[in-house]
């Protein structure tokens, strides 16, 4: 559904990422895995017109419907249609002055954020992702990391929409919330049939949720290759070292969990 | 990469909001309690005076206080009492309106100037910086006088050349604002920007512009009664703080009261908005907003 | 070796944009300026009419016409700002309406009375302010500290006119040891400089305290009280020295006030000076005066201000380097 041709994102004087390209089919997850600095960020943030990119090309074409002239629009507004953007730290990605019901309605229900349907609609997306409905009235500073994410995805998720960024959506969480959050984001997938690209540089919960591997280092893309293959024969030495020094470290079981389904969803 | 218990991070920060919550609302319950009380024996004393403001009284000039003349009487037989009250109105209540006007100007340029950026964003603050060059007092004074003295001109005068503050704070606040990812996320969500700046920018530059506005609340009194002592604001017969002052100081050695109330009366209206402004700074939190 | 390289040409570009600010500032400084005195009521040629020959009450239409000629009334708003503009830059700002006596002249000869003032009240007032916050941080929270703070609060809320007047009712009108009003003797300097270095005082006791409290529990303080150095050449030999330049940075912020605090005072005391000047002319529609008196307040308050944010970047070099990458960085989010 979202395919890419040599993208490139130059700034004066430096190349931030080169040639990049992938083809994502819909319900997959893609994973973008680098250090801080390889560009995966800037990667999002072309996708999302964010910031000035070159493309050979770049198509869009959502759920049943026709592709969308991405660079036209980009003209007018940043980002994608139907899509929405998680982000790394959750807390401020969240209005310090709104409650979370109108956080997460107003996207939707920009006209007249009290209304019934909004909060039928609000109270919903934050059981699917197993928040009580009492959080609608929270401030941000009130709730933890972990719920605070959890309410960015209801965010997300009250659009319904058919692609979902995600910019390193665990790493401001400890590791017990991690898994937890990370579950729920699994469920949600299956349940909706959503496509998630998320950047991450934890290799160990790229292969228990990726289904197609993307490796940038210093704006070069070093791998391109579904999940599995990856883990078993990546395509280049320094994504084996890459692996090597994860499985040194315990993030990576000795032998890799295959594409889906590995953690149940557990109580928040 | 930070990791905060989930626990640990949930009490500390129910705490601390809730804490600093109930202290806000309380202050604000306080304050508007004083107020009401204040504006209350104001005008219970305007109504209760047995003297109009400006009715003279040549049989009883000069008069030192005295249990029928409270704050004594001036040089025409004026009740100063009574003066004081009505001089009020004009010192605080223009310096309100003087003040209000330039916050909503200055915080409109402001945002203009954040949102737009670029060449817009240069010209408005271009402006401002020009506006700003002018020394308050040294421009108001010019123009009152330029224009001839009269309250109109002065307050004119203090409406350009107050505004500024406002505009600066106003496009820093959300300048810093517009790359917080809370916005970019909104902006990404496809929220209209009338919609980002009602609900999200000013919302959280808010309570720093308050703070702002009651710094230059209490300035705008100051100026108000400077620029009427010297001649150039609220002009006699009318009881403004300033002109009490200027009437009173011909008649310093035989009626030191004159110049003794209306003084007193602007000190003490000036400090006791300055330590609510202090106070309300504080307990929003150093610049206060969600702008660190 | 790449930042540093970066580092040095940003900081090129922020000097040259700030420089190129300051002349937009000033250009915008005199438009104002000149815009406002322009669109002033009443007619111009009557006013130097009536300034030139003061006795003589109406005028013949013909030598207000002269009038107008000799002073290009008659051209259109641009020209007569733009020639306006050219003179003022070259050093030519024009003769008083009044005395037909060079604005600058008169200047200069009440320049020394305002100056001799503020600095009179700046070296009074920051002494007070550096021995007050001095003691106060002493025992912060103690008797002397609050008594400090509530000075400084009262200092900002004082109408310094009216702090004029009461210091004339007691030092010269009832014990009679000083005179009130005027210019002449340093006698007369006394009570003028003591009521602007109260206003002095007050907000710089208010910096400094804070300044010194925060400086008393820095880290390096911490360390050398470690090493058992008494807290009183501790406070002598590492706090005291670095307050300074945080004071006088904050007055030269504040030029402004201080400037306004000044032509207040002034005319309180009736003193000779910039003040009375600015005062006399405004009454007098002395225009050129009026002109050269404003650009003037404002041209050393652009200077000053620039002066300081220009030394601050080259002093703090995180400030520079934050600068511009975060002004990049703003640019490319907002394209």
């Amino acid at each position: 559904m979202l395919t890419v041709k040599n993208l490139d994102i130059h700034v004066p004087g430096k190349t931030i990422l080169k040639d990049v390209s992938f083809d994502l089919k819909m319900g997959q997850t893609l994973c973008v895995v680098g250090e801080s600095g390889s560009g995966k960020s800037s990667l999002l943030r072309a996708l999302n017109g964010l910031i000035p990119a070159n493309f050979a090309s770049i198509s869009f074409h959502p759920q049943g419907r026709t592709p969308i002239d991405l660079e036209g629009r980009w003209q007018r507004k940043p980002g994608l249609p139907e899509t929405r953007w998680v982000m790394q730290d959750p807390i401020s990605a969240l209005d310090p002055k709104l409650p979370l019901g109108v956080s997460i309605g107003e996207s939707v229900f920009t006209e007249n954020p009290t209304t019934s349907a909004l909060r039928v609609a609000v109270a919903e997306a934050l059981r699917d992702v197993e928040l009580p409905s009492i959080f609608a009235t929270r401030l941000p500073a009130e709730i933890s990391m972990g719920q605070a994410q959890r309410a960015c995805l209801a965010r997300a998720l009250i659009a319904r929409p058919s692609l979902i960024f995600f910019d390193e959506p665990l790493s401001a969480l400890d590791a017990i919330v991690q898994k937890q959050v990370a579950a729920t984001m699994k469920r949600l997938q299956e349940r909706f049939g959503m496509t998630y690209i998320t950047v991450t540089h934890d290799l160990g919960f790229a292969s228990a949720y990726a289904d197609h591997i993307l490796v940038l280092r210093d704006g070069r893309v070093e791998a391109n290759q579904p999940a599995d293959t990856f883990f078993n024969a990546p395509e280049s030495s320094y994504c084996e070292k890459l692996i090597q020094a994860a499985r040194d470290l315990g993030g990576l079981p000795e032998i890799p969990v295959q594409g889906t389904k590995s953690l149940e969803p557990q109580p928040c | 990469m930070t990791i905060v218990s989930e626990s640990g991070f949930i009490e500390e920060a129910d705490l601390q909001k809730s804490n600093q919550d109930r202290m806000l609302s309380r202050f604000l319950i306080r304050i508007g309690v004083t107020a009401l009380l204040v504006l209350m024996v104001v005008l219970a004393g305007y109504m209760l005076s047995p003297y109009a403001p400006n009715s003279p009284d040549f049989l009883d000039r000069l008069a030192p206080p005295s249990q029928v003349h409270w704050f004594g009487t001036d040089q025409l037989g004026r009740d100063v009492a009574t003066r004081l009250l009505y001089g009020g109105v004009w010192s605080i209540g223009l310096a309100f309106l003087i003040t209000g006007i330039g916050a909503i100007v200055g915080t409109a340029v402001g945002l203009a100037a954040g949102h737009y950026g670029r060449v817009i964003d240069a010209a408005l603050m271009r402006t401002t910086d020009s506006f700003f060059a002018f020394p308050e007092l040294i421009a108001a004074v010019t123009i009152a006088g330029v224009l001839g003295p009269s309250t109109t001109n002065m307050v004119l005068a203090l409406i350009l050349v107050g505004w500024m503050k406002f505009a600066r704070l106003a496009r820093s606040l959300s300048f810093e604002l517009i790359n917080r990812d809370f916005i970019v996320q909104a902006k990404l969500n496809g929220l209209p920007s009338v919609h980002i700046l009602w609900r999200h920018i000013l919302p959280n530059v808010g309570p720093s512009l308050l703070v702002l506005w009651t710094n230059a609340w209490s300035r705008s009194i100051l100026s108000i009664s400077g620029l009427s002592f010297l001649g150039f604001g609220v002009q006699p017969p009318n009881a403004e703080w300033g002109a009490m002052l200027l009437d009173g100081k011909a008649y310093m050695q035989t009626a030191p009261h004159l110049m003794i109330f209306p003084g007193l009366a602007i000190l003490l209206s000036v400090l006791s908005i300055n330590l609510v402004g202090d106070r309300f700074r504080d307990l929003i939190g150093g610049n206060g907003s969600a702008v660190n | 070796m790449l930042t540093f390289l970066n580092r040095n040409s940003g900081f090129l570009v922020l000097i040259s944009r700030r420089v190129g600010g300051l002349v937009g500032v000033l250009f915008g400084v005199s438009f104002i300026t000149f815009t406002m005195t322009y669109f002033a009521p009443g007619d111009k040629a009557a006013a130097i009419a009536h300034a030139r020959y003061p006795d003589v009450q109406g005028f013949p239409p013909d030598i207000l016409e002269g009038i107008r000629k000799e002073f290009s009334l008659n051209e259109p708003f641009f020209i007569q700002f733009f020639q306006w503009l050219l003179r003022f830059v070259q050093g030519d700002f024009g003769n008083s309406f009044a005395s037909n006596v060079p604005v600058w002249t008169i200047f200069l000869s009440n320049a020394m009375e305002t100056l001799s003032l503020t600095l009179t009240a700046l070296v009074i007032g920051l002494c007070l302010a550096f021995l007050l916050s001095a003691i106060a941080v002493w025992r912060p929270g103690g008797l002397f500290d609050r008594m400090a703070v509530a000075l400084a609060s009262i200092g900002a809320a004082m109408p310094n006119y009216w702090l004029g007047l009461l210091l004339i009712l007691l030092f010269a009108a009832h014990l009679n040891w000083l005179p009130a009003y005027g210019t002449g003797t340093p006698a007369h300097l006394v009570l003028p400089a003591f009521t602007l270095a109260f206003w002095i005082t007050a907000s710089q006791t208010r910096l400094l305290r804070a300044f010194f409290l925060e400086a008393k529990a820095a880290p390096y303080i911490e360390t050398l009280r470690l090493r058992g150095v008494s807290e009183g050449e501790i406070f002598r030999r590492h706090v005291l020295r670095r307050a300074l330049v945080p004071a006088l940075t904050m007055i030269g912020l504040d030029i402004a006030s201080l400037l306004e605090g000044t032509v207040i005072v002034e005319l309180t005391f009736a003193r000779g000076g910039v003040g009375s000047l600015l005062a006399g002319s405004v009454l007098s529609r002395d225009y050129p005066m009026i002109l050269f008196l404003v650009m003037f307040s404002a041209l050393i308050y652009v200077l000053i201000n620039s002066l300081i944010e220009i030394l601050q970047d080259v002093l703090d070099p995180r400030k520079s380097l934050f600068g511009v990458t975060a002004e990049s960085h703003s640019d490319e989010v907002r394209t």
